[in-house]
């Protein structure tokens, strides 16, 4: 973590972290400062529901059943 | 002399059915994943009118260039970028490149607006009680097109990166800047719509 800031640093990695795209170093980096800071552990905790709650809210309507017809009707007929 | 005729024959009768048979393995393939595309689509523009068109515009389209489908790579990637280039086409909207605006808000800022907002520190539960569907649904149509097809590809369609290079024609690298941005705007726009002006 930058001296400076460690959380505004830990926040910039809260992102490529929980898409796990970071080094190990990075990971490892991020890992002992959450460890330490509850501050930053919470936030990353609310991100990762909050990635799991738009997906569910969004899946709630589901495909019509009258498109799903229309789609197969447009198949090559069968010779 | 007919004997020659029909040896010469019998191998296009072969290729045609074969090609028959691969035809209706693709359209079914492709059929069953109408819901995975449709529930994809559906962010991608505004309305479920819009996106029953497309729906329909892309598996006429799909069914009409299967050749051009590559066996074993990723059909529903391919249907995909079929779907996001009809969009285009269609001029619901203008491929161009985003503005190039600052990032307002860090990736903290929801909650930080919701503990802010009298409700105390949220956890998990607390995403689920102090956020709506509505929120989330608007607020994701708030997010500008560029950043929302990363984000909708991404996040709600579990495409990787180099996937959604691919169905939207652009280098990996923006696909993690749009996304990274686009995930930044959503929260603020849900911020916005859960507690509005509250500080």
């Amino acid at each position: 973590m930058t001296a400076s800031d460690p959380c505004a640093h830990c926040e910039e990695m809260m992102q490529p972290y929980l898409d796990r795209v970071l080094t190990d170093a990075e990971r490892a980096e991020a890992e002992t400062h959450l460890d330490e800071c509850a501050y930053c552990r919470k936030r990353y905790r609310f991100e990762e529901a909050l990635r799991q709650f738009v997906k569910q809210i969004v899946d709630v309507e589901p495909m019509p059943v009258e498109l799903k017809a229309k789609l197969a009707n447009l198949r090559t007929p069968l010779q | 002399m007919a004997r020659m005729s029909e040896t010469t024959r019998e191998p296009d009768a072969r290729r045609i059915a074969t090609d028959a048979r691969d035809r209706v393995h693709f359209e079914e393939d492709a059929l069953a994943l109408s819901d995975q595309v449709y529930r994809v689509a559906r962010h991608l523009v505004g309305s479920r009118e819009e996106a029953e068109d497309l729906m329909q515009e892309t598996y006429a389209r799909a069914f009409r260039s299967w050749r051009s489908f590559q066996p074993g790579t990723n059909l529903r990637a391919w249907l995909l970028r079929i779907l996001t280039n009809l969009n285009i086409d269609r001029g619901r909207r203008q491929q161009r490149t985003p503005d190039l605006q600052p990032l307002e808000e860090g990736d903290y800022f929801l909650y930080n607006k919701l503990e802010a907002s009298g409700g105390g520190a949220p956890d998990e539960d607390r995403v689920v009680e102090r956020l709506s569907q509505n929120d989330v649904v608007s607020a994701l149509s708030e997010v500008p097109h560029d950043f929302r097809d990363v984000v909708v590809l991404v996040d709600i369609g579990d495409f990787t990166y180099a996937d959604t290079a691919q169905i939207l024609d652009i280098p990996i690298g923006t696909v993690m800047s749009r996304l990274h941005r686009g995930r930044r705007a959503l929260k603020q726009a849900m911020a916005e719509s859960a507690v509005g002006g509250e500080s």
